[in-house]
């Protein structure tokens, strides 16, 4: 390929330009060694599928000039499962947080938690960050009967990943189980109830590892949604309609041999692992709703109308063992006046890109399809965490010309605390919601032209005798 | 510059979702009277009784009641066009 030479100056420079972009976009980081942790509390929740990391940090500043941002590290084994982060401060208010990398620590996942105000030397400050892995649990074993329980072990670290020196730090693991086959022992610990406390452990240095396993009998529901599409569809006449597609899955230990509908029936305590039933909570507006699947409506369902949400009680049409899976439609009705807010001819949509489908969920891939009344222009999208947007398409239903805008993004490995709301700003000129009755109006109209032109022809083979 | 949402006010449908059936019933009915008429007079009228006008605005008031009947017979339905 030849290029004129002012062309390839011209390539150059935006390759350049390019690459400076880049390098400036890939933030890295160094670790401070003024900052220490001086005490680290931390809760590992493995009492559901999920495991809920809390850390309450007491962050010192030992050194001569002030902080404003710190490092938070998550060790390489568990990187992968990780669905959420987030940070507050003392007064629980957000703080924000960056995805960055540290030389020399490329196996490390590290975030950049912004301080609100900057730590002056000498100064502590408290902070709670919470993480949120999936898949973290293994059952062990990993195949059981009907009769069985589950039990499922825990891989995890004894100590406080963090690229910091800690001081002291103290780890409770919530089981709410008292069938413990074993855990790690190193002194000191102790275990209350359902709680394991292990420490007060004192002076660790950064990124220490090492292997914490709790194996314990876990029969929470684990259940995977595998697949979710959530389509709202906005129509100007005062509804915005919801309907999720999602196909679920028992993840946790395989059902092994046979399965006895009689014994399951008979003994309530049969098949402890298995999942009957599940709620799902639909806002306190949610009307018209339906659950159904391929073979139609799903009837051992119940709907109850609570006073700040909508309780639906599902039962798929058989329960749910280790690797058995589900597929169904629920859909419902909102009105508008709850989401969408206007000024003018200027719209914005305010929902959730994912609604609850059942507690401590984990969904595996999130597809949201946001159908915008025909004739939107100017559509801007707005979400809080980061997804992957679709290319834009058009859907055509009733009385439609031109196709109506969708708007769609994926989003894989989402847990509870991603029921956020997204927003859509979009231009509609209020007078185009005429477009819909005028097109029936213009359909019956030409059909009764149609009449008056038919009564007008002569189609008789012979001429009338005589005259009208 | 975008607005911010609270500077917005909550959208509601131009038309009150709950007179969507008593609307659909007093256009349909308006409609459905002014077809018949342009019916019956389409097959009464004989050439030189015809008035080209009279079945202009018949057929015209007919589309208009019937068309704006059905667009809320969809939506009381659940249609929501």
């Amino acid at each position: 390929m030849r290029l004129p030479a002012m062309a390839k100056l011209q390539f150059t420079l935006f390759f350049v330009l390019f690459l400076t972009i880049q390098t400036l976009s890939a933030s890295v980081d160094t670790i401070s060694s003024d900052i220490k942790l001086k005490n680290v509390d931390r809760t590992v929740d493995i009492s559901t599928q999920l495991v809920k990391v809390v850390s309450k940090i007491v962050l010192e500043n030992s050194g001569k000039s002030s902080v404003k941002h710190f490092l938070f590290a998550v060790e390489e084994a568990a990187k992968n499962n990780l669905a959420f982060i987030g940070a507050k401060d003392s007064n629980s208010k957000d703080l924000r947080l960056a995805e960055t990398t540290v030389k020399g620590y490329d196996y490390v996942k590290f975030w950049r938690v912004e301080l609100k105000e900057p730590l002056n030397a000498g100064a502590t400050v408290n902070v709670v960050v919470e993480t949120v892995f999936t898949k973290a649990l293994q059952p062990y074993p990993t195949a059981i009967t009907q009769q069985e329980d589950q039990f499922v072990k825990y891989v995890g670290n004894l100590y406080t990943y963090s690229p910091y020196y800690t001081s002291t730090q103290k780890t409770s693991v919530i089981l709410n189980t008292k069938t413990v086959e074993s855990f790690t022992k190193v002194k000191p610990f102790s275990q209350v109830d359902g709680t394991i406390i292990y420490g007060p452990y004192a002076n660790v240095g950064p990124f220490t590892e090492k292997e914490l396993s709790i194996h314990y009998k876990n029969n929470s529901p684990f259940l995977t949604v595998t697949r979710v599409e959530r389509l709202i569809e906005v129509s100007h006449w005062g509804n915005i309609a919801i309907e999720e597609v999602i196909e679920i899955e028992h993840t946790g230990a395989k059902l092994k041999g046979p399965f006895s509908r009689y014994d399951y029936q008979q003994d309530h305590h049969s098949g402890p692992a298995s999942v009957r039933a599940y709620k799902t909570l639909l806002p306190a507006s949610a009307s018209d709703v339906y659950y159904r699947d391929t073979n139609g409506n799903i009837s051992t369902s119940n709907m109850k109308v609570k006073k700040d949400s909508v309780e639906l009680d599902l039962r798929p049409r058989y329960p749910l063992f280790g690797g058995w899976r589900t597929h169904y439609t629920l859909g419902y009705n909102v009105p508008s006046y709850e989401y969408l807010y206007h000024s003018g001819n200027e719209y914005l949509l305010k929902m959730r890109s994912i609604d609850h489908i059942f507690d401590d969920m984990q969904v595996d891939e999130l597809v949201t399809k946001i159908i915008l009344p025909e004739g939107s222009t100017g559509i801007k999208l707005n979400i809080p965490y980061s997804v992957t947007r679709l290319p834009d398409s058009l859907h055509f239903t009733y009385l439609d010309t031109k196709g109506r805008p969708v708007i769609s993004f994926i989003k894989k490995n989402i847990v509870e605390n991603h029921i956020q709301d997204f927003q859509i700003r979009y231009t509609f000129p209020r007078l185009l919601m005429l477009q819909e009755p005028l097109l029936v109006v213009g359909f019956l109209y030409t059909l009764f032209l149609c009449v008056i032109i038919y009564v007008r022809l002569d189609f008789s083979i012979h001429k009338s005798e005589h005259k009208d | 510059m975008s607005l911010e949402i609270e500077s917005m006010i909550r959208y509601t449908s131009p038309i009150n979702p709950a007179v969507f059936p008593h609307l659909t019933f007093l256009l349909l009915g308006i409609g459905i009277f002014f077809t018949a008429w342009f019916f019956v007079y389409e097959v009464t009228s004989t050439k030189a009784s015809r008035d080209m006008f009279k079945e202009l605005l018949l057929s015209l008031v007919a589309a208009l009641f019937s068309g704006f009947g059905i667009l809320f017979l969809l939506l009381w339905v659940g249609i929501y066009v």
